[in-house]
This record gives C-alpha cells, sequence and structure tokens, in this order.
C-alpha cells in the first residue's frame, strides 16, 4: 500500500471532518451504531433481569423433570461444575385428618429448595404471606390454606399421609413453582425430603416425580446441560429453563423478547436506510475530486485506495463515537427505569457491542459500495464537461448489495429465519410498489407541472424532473415511516391484549363446592356485602377412561395405579366437566360446531343411538389424539356418560376465568347434581372481609389466586414499560433518520435554490415550491408505508406473535397526515436556514 | 512532442451517430505555445480531451512524446498523464476539501514525489499566495484560485501544459496577471503549451494558432508568423 494514498486519505478525511463534510454520513454510521447498540444492550440487559425475575417462578435457572430417581453421579458433577443444585419430589396421595380424607399435592422439598424465589407462609388460613427462609422440619407438615380448610385444621393438629403422621406448623401461601393451573390442582401439603421415605407412598409403580432444580452462570448451565443431553432419556426426563415455560409470564416475556428483536432488526433497517441516503449523497459530493485526481494522474487503483480508506476511517470514527453514544443513551434509559423496574440491569453483554460495531461496519460498506463504485467509474473528462457523472448505473449491484447486507444482519442477529423473511420481503415489495408510484408521479408531474408559474407548479416540475433520481429518498422515507409504524403499532397491540388479559378488577378468588341450594344464599350473602357474583358455573368431577372404547390410563394416585396402567395417556386426574349452552368469553371454536339445540332434537329423535355433543380444549385434543366424533366415555359417580366429539375450542387460558377442558351439553348431565364455581374480585383492603364472608358456607372451598394476578401484572407492567422504552429509542432514531434524509435532500436542492434565488425568485415562492413537494412526498411516503405496515404486521402477528391480526384503520389517515407534516416540517426548516443565506453565500457553497 | 495522425470523434446520439471531430492531422515540437481557438461548440475542448488523454480517440493515431496513446487504456493514460502532463481548466477544479498547498502537492503526490511538499511550497511562493497556504478555495478569489491551479500545474514539471480557458472565469485584471504568469511560467520551465480559449488576445500570446471550425482545423500561416513575432517581443521586452 501506497503510503502517500493513506496520507492523501487520511489528510481528506480530517480535512473533511472538519469542514462539516461527512457529518452526514458519519451521523448515520454514529446513529446505526449507537441505535443498534443502545437498543439491544437495553433489551438484552431487560431479557437476562426478565429471565432473572421468571426464574423465580422455576425456583431455579434450569430444572430437570424425572419420573425416576436420576443417577447421583449427575448431582455430584454439577456441584463440580460449580453449579448450585437442589431438588424435591412430587406425589399425589390422600391426606387424613379429623377423619375426613381429601387428595393433595405432596411435595417433599430438599434442603437447599427453593434456589431461586421465595415460599410465604402464615399462621393462618388464607391470611397475608411472610416470607420466610425455612422449610418444614422433620415431622412438620406445611399445608395450604384450602387444605386447612376443608379438612378444619388449625395449627398444632395432626395429619395423616401414607404410613407418617405430621404436625401442621405453617400454612402455606405460596411456593414459587406453584405454575398457573389454578382449578386443577390440588392443594399443596410441603413435608421434609427426609420424611418421604417414612409415608412409603413412593414404592413400584407408584406415580412420583423428581425434580432437580440447578442454578449458576449461563455458560457452566448450558456446558453441563451439553454433557448431561445424551444421557437423558426422552420418555423419562425433561430438561427446563424458563425460556420453555409456557405459562402466561414466559409468554409475556417471550413476546416482549420478540418484540425487542424486531425492533432492534428495525433499529437496523433505519441505520441502514440512513446510511443508504448518506453515501449517495458523500458519492455525488466527490465526483469532481475524483475527475481531478484522475486527470492529474491517479489510477483507477490508487482512487479505489484512496476512498475504500477513507471510508474505513469514517466507519471506524463512526463505530467508535456511535459505541459512546450508545452506551450513554442507553445507561440514560436504565437510569431512568431503575426506580420502576424491579431488576438489577448491571449487567453487561458483549454480544450488543460486536453486533452493533458488526453492524455499522458492514452497512457503512456493503451501502457505500454502490455509491463508492459509481464514484469509482466516473471519467476524468468531467474536468471538461460538468454535466458528466458516474458511468455505471446499474442498480442490481445496488440492490444486490443493500439487499443481502440487510437479509444477512437480520438473519445474523435475529437468528430466526422467519422474521426475517417477513421483514424483509415486505421491505422489497415496498421498494418495488415505490418505484411504481414514481414512475406514476413522474407522470402526474408531467400533467401538473404546467401552467402558470407558481410555487405548486414548480413543486410538481421538481417532482417530475427528479422522480428517478429522488425515488431513494421517496423510498428512504416510506420504509422508515413504515418501520415506525410497524413498532408503534405491534407495541400498541401488544399492550392492549396484556391489558385485557387482566383487566382491572379480573377474579382473584374463586370458590368451589357451591351447592344447588347454597347458590341462592351466597349470591345474596355477598350482594350485601357489596362483592358481585357474575356467574354460577356447574361442575361435576368424572373420570375421562376410554376413547372410542379404546381404554385410556386414568391413574391418579398410588390405590388407583394397580387398576390401569398402560393404554393410552389421559388427563392425569379426574376432570371437571361442565354445562352450557352458551360459548364462553374468550374462547373460539376451530373445528366442528357448538352445540344447537334444535339439531340435537332432531337427532334424538331420529336415532336414540346418538350421543350429546361434548366439546374439547383444543390442545388437550391434540395432546390425548381426540379428533371431531371420537366417542369419549366419562366415569362420573357410578354412571357412565358417553359423548362424542362436536368440537374442538380454542382456550384463552391467560384470561384467570374459568375455564374447562370439556363443556358438555347440558341435556347429557341433567340428572346429575352439580356443584357450582363462581369467582369474584376482592380489593387488597377487603380482604379481612374473607372471614365473615366465608363463615356461613363451611363445605364451600375458597382458592385465592390475588398473589398469582399480581404477580402476572406486575411482570406485564415492567415488561410494558420497556417495551415503550424501546419504542422511543427506535421512535427517536427513526426521526433522526428523518432529519438525515431532508438535510441530504436539501443539500441537492441547494443549486437550485441558488439559481431561483439569483433570478430573483421571492422566498414565498422558493419556500412554498419546497413545502409543497415534501408534503407530496410525505404524503406518498405516508401512504404507501401505511398500506406495507398492515401488511408486514399481518404476517408478524399472524406468523411470529401468535395474535390476531386486524387492520389498523386509523392509522391511514393518521400515517400520511403525520408523514407529510413531519417530512415537511423538517423540509421548511432546512429550506429556512437555505433561505436565510444570500445568494452569493449560496452559489459559493456549491462544489 | 505530440503527433497526431487522422484523429477523429465520433459520439452515438439519439439520433444515430454524430462526428463531432473530423479527421485531424498536425504535430507540435517540444516547447512550441499553440492554442486552438473557436467559437463554442466547434469541437475545441473535444480536441483537447483527446489530447490530453482524458477521451479516447474513435479513430487515428496520437503519439505523446513518442508514446502511442490511442492504444492505451485509461489506465495507461493515467500514468502518461502523471508523468508528463500539467492542466488549467476554467473552472479551476481544485479539490474543495484540500487546502491550497495541499492542492498544490496532489499530483506531486500522486507521482510519488518525496518532496512534493516542498516543492509545493516553493511554487506556492512563486505564484505570491505563501500566506493563504492552509486555506481552502472556497476562501480564495478566483484569480488566486487559478494561481494554485497554475501551481499545481507545474508541480510535477510536465512536458506539456494543457490549459482549458484559463481566465474564461476572471475579470479583465486578474486575467492579465494569470496569462502574464501563465506564459512566464511556461518559458522557465520550457513547457509544451497547448492552450484552448476563444479570446484572440490570449491566443495571440502564444506562437501558433489552430482554428476550429465544425469540427474541422486550420492553421492560418499569417497568424503563426504575426504570434511568434508577438512573442518574440515578449520575451525582448
Amino acid at each position: 500500500m501506497k503510503q502517500q494514498y493513506i496520507n492523501l486519505a487520511w489528510r481528506l478525511f480530517r480535512h473533511e471532518t472538519k469542514r462539516g463534510e461527512l457529518t452526514i454520513i458519519l451521523l448515520a454510521i454514529v446513529l446505526a451504531v449507537a441505535s443498534v447498540l443502545s437498543l439491544s444492550l437495553f433489551s438484552e440487559r431487560l431479557q437476562s433481569a426478565l429471565t432473572t425475575k421468571s426464574a423465580e417462578f422455576l425456583a431455579a435457572d434450569r430444572v430437570l423433570e424425572a419420573r425416576q430417581p436420576v443417577n447421583s453421579e449427575w448431582i455430584v458433577k454439577a456441584q463440580e461444575d460449580g453449579l448450585n443444585t437442589a431438588e424435591q419430589v412430587y406425589t399425589r396421595s390422600m391426606v387424613f385428618a379429623n377423619e375426613q380424607l381429601m387428595l393433595a399435592e405432596l411435595r417433599a422439598a430438599g434442603p437447599a429448595y427453593p434456589l431461586k424465589g421465595q415460599l410465604k407462609i402464615s399462621n393462618v388460613a388464607f391470611g397475608e404471606g411472610k416470607v420466610t427462609m425455612d422449610l418444614p422440619k422433620q415431622g412438620e407438615a406445611w399445608l395450604e390454606s384450602r387444605l386447612m380448610q376443608s379438612l378444619s385444621l388449625k395449627l398444632g393438629d395432626k395429619i395423616e399421609v401414607g404410613e407418617a403422621q405430621f404436625t401442621v406448623t405453617q400454612v402455606l401461601i405460596e411456593v414459587p413453582d406453584a405454575g398457573f393451573n389454578v382449578f386443577g390442582g390440588d392443594p399443596k401439603v410441603l413435608i421434609s425430603i427426609d420424611d418421604l421415605a417414612a409415608t412409603n407412598i413412593t414404592g413400584p409403580g407408584s406415580r412420583v416425580s423428581y425434580s432437580y432444580f440447578f442454578t449458576g452462570e449461563t455458560n457452566k448451565l448450558d456446558s453441563y446441560y451439553d454433557w448431561l443431553r445424551p444421557q437423558l432419556d426422552r420418555e423419562l426426563h425433561d430438561w427446563d429453563s424458563i425460556e420453555d415455560d409456557d405459562s402466561p409470564i414466559g409468554r409475556s416475556v417471550k413476546k416482549a423478547e420478540q418484540y425487542f428483536l424486531l425492533a432492534s432488526l428495525l433499529a437496523i433497517v433505519l441505520a441502514a436506510v440512513s446510511i443508504a441516503v448518506a453515501a449517495q449523497r458523500y458519492s455525488q459530493r466527490h465526483y469532481d475530486p475524483v475527475a481531478i485526481m484522475k486527470t492529474l494522474g491517479a489510477t483507477k487503483r490508487s482512487v479505489q485506495l484512496v476512498y475504500l480508506l477513507q471510508i474505513i476511517f469514517i466507519t471506524v470514527a463512526g463505530i467508535f463515537i456511535g459505541t459512546l453514544v450508545g452506551f450513554v443513551i442507553q445507561q440514560l434509559v436504565v437510569w431512568a427505569l431503575a426506580d420502576k423496574i424491579d431488576v438489577a440491569m448491571d449487567v453487561w453483554h458483549w454480544r450488543p457491542l460486536l453486533i452493533a460495531i458488526f453492524t455499522g461496519a458492514v452497512c457503512a460498506l456493503l451501502f457505500s459500495l454502490y455509491p463508492l463504485l459509481k464514484l469509482f467509474s466516473v471519467s476524468p473528462l468531467r474536468v471538461l464537461r460538468r454535466d458528466l457523472g458516474a458511468t455505471i448505473s446499474s442498480r442490481v449491484i445496488q440492490f444486490i448489495a443493500s439487499g443481502g447486507a440487510i437479509f444477512i444482519l437480520m438473519w445474523a442477529y435475529s437468528q430466526n429465519f422467519k422474521i426475517s423473511l417477513i421483514l424483509f420481503s415486505s421491505g422489497i415489495l415496498l421498494v418495488l410498489a415505490l418505484l411504481l408510484v414514481t414512475y406514476g408521479l413522474i407522470w402526474l408531474g408531467r400533467k401538473l407541472g404546467q401552467g402558470k408559474m407558481g410555487a405548486w407548479r414548480l413543486a410538481w416540475a421538481r417532482i417530475h424532473r427528479r422522480a428517478l433520481d429522488n425515488s431513494v429518498q421517496l423510498i428512504s422515507f416510506a420504509i422508515t415511516i413504515m418501520l415506525l409504524l410497524v413498532v408503534l403499532v405491534m407495541r400498541n397491540d401488544m399492550v392492549k391484549q396484556w391489558q385485557e388479559q387482566l383487566p382491572q378488577g379480573t377474579a382473584n378468588y374463586f370458590l368451589v363446592n357451591i351447592t344447588d341450594s347454597q347458590k341462592e344464599q351466597l349470591a345474596t350473602h355477598f350482594a350485601t356485602n357489596d362483592i358481585n357474583i357474575e356467574r354460577f358455573y356447574p361442575m361435576v368431577r368424572g373420570r375421562f377412561v376410554a376413547i372410542n372404547d379404546e381404554k385410556i390410563r386414568t391413574a391418579i394416585s398410588k390405590e388407583d395405579q394397580t387398576e390401569q396402567s398402560s393404554g393410552r395417556d389421559g388427563l392425569g386426574r379426574e376432570a371437571n366437566l361442565t354445562w352450557s349452552n352458551e360459548l364462553q368469553d374468550g374462547s373460539r371454536i376451530t373445528a366442528g360446531q357448538w352445540f344447537d339445540d334444535s339439531a340435537v332434537a332432531t337427532i334424538e329423535g331420529q336415532n336414540p343411538e346418538q350421543h350429546y355433543s361434548v366439546s374439547v380444549e383444543e390442545k388437550l385434543a391434540q395432546r390425548l389424539g381426540i379428533k371431531l366424533g371420537d366417542v369419549l366415555t366419562f366415569n362420573i359417580g357410578s354412571e357412565v356418560v358417553e359423548v362424542a366429539v362436536g368440537s374442538l375450542r380454542d382456550v384463552n387460558w391467560q384470561s384467570m376465568k374459568p375455564n374447562f377442558f370439556f363443556v358438555i351439553e347440558p341435556k347429557a348431565l341433567q340428572h346429575f347434581v352439580p356443584t357450582y364455581l363462581a369467582s369474584f374480585y376482592l380489593a387488597t383492603e377487603q380482604k379481612s372481609k374473607l372471614t365473615k364472608l366465608m363463615q356461613p358456607f363451611g363445605s364451600v372451598t375458597l382458592i385465592d389466586v390475588d398473589a398469582r394476578i399480581n404477580q402476572l401484572r406486575n411482570i406485564v407492567e415492567q415488561v410494558s414499560m420497556a417495551v415503550e422504552f424501546i419504542l422511543i429509542l427506535v421512535l427517536t432514531a427513526g426521526s433522526l433518520v428523518l432529519v438525515a434524509q431532508v438535510q441530504a435532500s436539501m443539500d441537492e436542492r441547494q443549486q437550485e435554490l441558488a439559481i431561483l434565488r439569483t433570478l430573483g425568485a421571492k422566498g414565498s415562492l422558493i419556500r412554498g415550491s419546497v413545502l409543497y413537494e415534501f408534503i407530496i412526498i410525505g404524503l406518498t411516503a405516508g401512504l404507501m408505508a401505511t398500506a406495507f405496515n398492515e401488511l408486514s404486521l399481518y404476517l408478524l402477528q399472524t406468523q411470529v406473535f401468535e395474535m390476531e391480526a386486524k387492520i389498523h384503520w386509523q392509522y391511514w389517515l393518521i400515517a400520511p397526515l403525520s408523514g407529510a407534516f413531519v417530512v415537511c416540517c423538517l423540509g421548511a426548516l432546512s429550506c429556512w436556514r437555505l433561505l436565510q443565506l444570500n445568494t452569493n453565500q449560496l452559489l459559493r457553497q456549491m462544489v | 512532442m505530440i503527433s497526431t495522425n487522422g484523429i477523429s470523434k465520433t459520439v452515438t446520439t439519439g439520433q444515430g451517430q454524430l462526428q463531432i471531430l473530423k479527421p485531424i492531422s498536425f504535430n507540435v515540437k517540444a516547447g512550441e505555445s499553440v492554442a486552438i481557438v473557436g467559437a463554442s461548440g466547434s469541437g475545441k475542448s473535444t480536441l483537447l480531451s483527446l489530447l490530453a488523454g482524458l477521451d479516447e480517440v474513435s479513430s487515428g493515431e496520437i503519439f505523446i512524446d513518442g508514446q502511442a496513446m490511442h492504444s492505451m487504456d485509461e489506465e495507461q493514460r493515467a500514468l502518461l498523464r502523471g508523468a508528463k502532463v500539467g492542466f488549467i481548466f476554467q473552472s479551476f477544479m481544485l479539490v474543495q476539501s484540500l487546502t491550497a498547498l495541499e492542492n498544490i502537492m496532489l499530483p506531486a503526490e500522486i507521482a510519488g514525489f518525496a518532496d512534493a511538499r516542498e516543492k509545493a511550497l516553493r511554487l506556492l511562493q512563486l505564484v505570491g499566495l505563501d500566506h493563504r497556504a492552509k486555506h481552502y478555495p472556497n476562501q480564495l478569489s478566483g484569480g488566486e484560485q487559478q494561481r494554485v491551479a497554475i501551481a499545481r500545474a507545474f508541480i510535477t514539471q510536465p512536458k506539456i501544459l494543457f490549459a482549458d480557458e484559463p481566465t474564461g472565469n476572471l475579470d479583465a485584471a486578474n486575467s492579465d496577471k494569470i496569462e502574464q504568469l501563465l506564459f512566464d511560467l511556461n518559458r522557465d520551465a520550457k513547457t509544451t503549451l497547448i492552450l484552448v480559449t476563444h479570446d484572440q488576445k490570449l491566443a495571440a500570446k502564444c506562437l501558433r494558432q489552430l482554428h476550429m471550425h465544425a469540427g474541422e482545423l486550420s492553421e492560418p500561416q499569417s497568424l503563426h508568423v504575426e504570434s511568434e513575432s508577438t512573442i518574440a517581443k515578449q520575451h525582448i521586452g
């Protein structure tokens, strides 16, 4: 490499930086690096903070679930690897006390449990939970409120589990890994793991599951899993992390992560667009120096060397400044959020920095490629003929280089082919459509740019004349607006969905075992205490025993195990069956038909063999292999009920409303005496009313989900807040890109303004024409952006975010108008700046 | 120094082929000063671009200092320009982001001179702009910019200097100064000068005058003699 060219490149870089000629391209790279760094660093820190928080719901970072005890060497190895371990054994068993019995979930915890999250206990049933670091000692048991209530227990009472006896020493209010299945779960009993053997309920044939908890650094956990994986048996073992969590929290966190990813990807595209605009301008401004250098004897190679070095200097400077700016922005956001988000966010991540540097470098080099190739092709003859520009005009290189760069970055960054492909193909379609629109504008410009000279005509004439040149500008405006819309609308839809999931006043208590005779009385009693019970759901417990007469596994406890140990998988517990003619809120039929009274009557009349209908929850149907038309057999008490699957339902389990796997046609169950389930909302400050409320109804069981709902709401609120900040970051980045674009385009207009000014055009005419031009461009870009925003959102929401897509009509007006307004204001500001200069200064500024 | 044999230039337009330069043959000796005069659009700038190797001939041969330029590609022509040719333009063509001194250094640096800076400083002094070394082109007047351009043209001690309307953008006073400087330096450096102009007064200062008209070249003998006598007078004066 010849020293003189390095010197020349460095000198050009220094002077041009000082003279502000590199400001736009430098800003574009700074923007690219800063926005990608701040967004991804913030989102990565937030994600890991949320994961930490969510890990509390697993009681660990990773959990190994096993159907039998694992080789003790596995645990030793984990400890040798520097991981913390704990264990817990689960089974279902009858609990005897006061001559009553009740099925309970028995948990025998090892001394280190829980590794994450907290246990809460109380002295009274349904009391306020206090955090404890202790666990039941040997011979002690902690029972959930529901069990205390049902078995009429108080602290100090004795219970029997299997062959062992325990003293109840605490009421168990909360365990971190309780799960979100409020209705299906049996009340919990927590004992020490050392007492388990004495119960003698975990012998051969019993359904016991063993959980091994692990915490530690992610890389250690990952390498431990790499070691462990080959030894795991899919039938027996299940490795869980919070990422696999399908609870409402897991899903919210996952959606938020996808949103951050989307926002970061869009930030990359925004940055790329701004670099593309800046690189084009940079190239055009250097046509003369290249022609001069070539005339003075510089070979093409030397020119290439000088300008490649320049771009490298610019890129390095941009990356350096961008990294600093990005870090500061991110830190400001973290500070701003510090008291709102209840998670530590001080972990440093290298990946965002590498991604940001990689993005800056790839964008700067690949987006400069086509403008640079154009620049290299400038003929030395330009020194004599100023109108000569670049001699290559093939846009194929540009599309391949820039399109390829964006796609590679998106894919590399997201490692999600689907999201990348959706955004990329919407972008391509948008670009193609915009090219068509540009041609339309040329045609329109030709029609409208005729007649009396005025600002309006001047604007159209300019659009007509420069329509092709400015197609890049229109496309970049439209892409920027589209990306901002995607991020904004996506956030609105997502937060709205979260809020709908848990609106204020969501029922936080459930009542079960209400008898028919208690219904009226209970409703009146609650109403006099200002508590509203909306609806009573009739319920019978039944055992699901066969599909099309094929027996399924129904074991629910050790005692049942002997009866049936093979066959298709069943529910593993008794099912709550309900009946209703109405489809519940939030449920949706995905196959078949909901019950139709008249149709049933006809069928009943024609063929007594016909079965009544049942609607089955879709995911359960999938898991158990149930299809439409299958006949399901339930044992309810001593009766056998057969029903045919008439429909499959999609149920919103996140709604925290009573939901059922099976909803049976009312006529099929009319001979059974149901109990009822009801729910109500009780504000925290009214909690003291509970005892008084429940007093007359000793047999009714109360289920408290207040703590769960609060946990869920808390996480959702924090995630929403984080999403909002990400939105603000992207909007800021997008606005800066728009400013850069307008700035670059004003630069091109400067010569024309100078000439118009020289010819004596009034400021108002020039300003008017520029404003009209920007309004037309802004409106067009806004309208196109809205259309393609809908397309991208439809694809993203249906394919990636698992949301229901809908058209956002309000944006069809807002986006074009605000696009026109913003672009026009920015244009007016830049134009105003230029008009402040006198004509001589304007002419002098032209290169 | 320059020898042309039937060079022509044809361009393709929307209406078909257009010959903007008809076959031209002439020779220029080393140290000669030649003015190419003609009206706008007569083809004089096209001829200059071909002679300077900025454009390719459609047919014919051009030899510069014995080297067959017509058979060279763009890269070889660039090297030839760097080694043997200097330029002065009507619009000065200074690199806006380099200072006056750096603009002068540019051709010497491209040619790989180790002492580019010292040479440039000397030339800057010679054209009377040493106090403007660190100024950028847009901080200089038109006359000053052209003086920088002249200094730049001489830094590699080219054998041939091409000047395209060197005073075309300047007022009368500045024009006189620039003409004086150009011819003085040219004389001292014994450079062959090819000057394109429509200014008869400037053309008259050259040893020979070639007239371009509608793509054809002619050389009136009387003018040749007259200009020789003018130069002689100047030398004596």
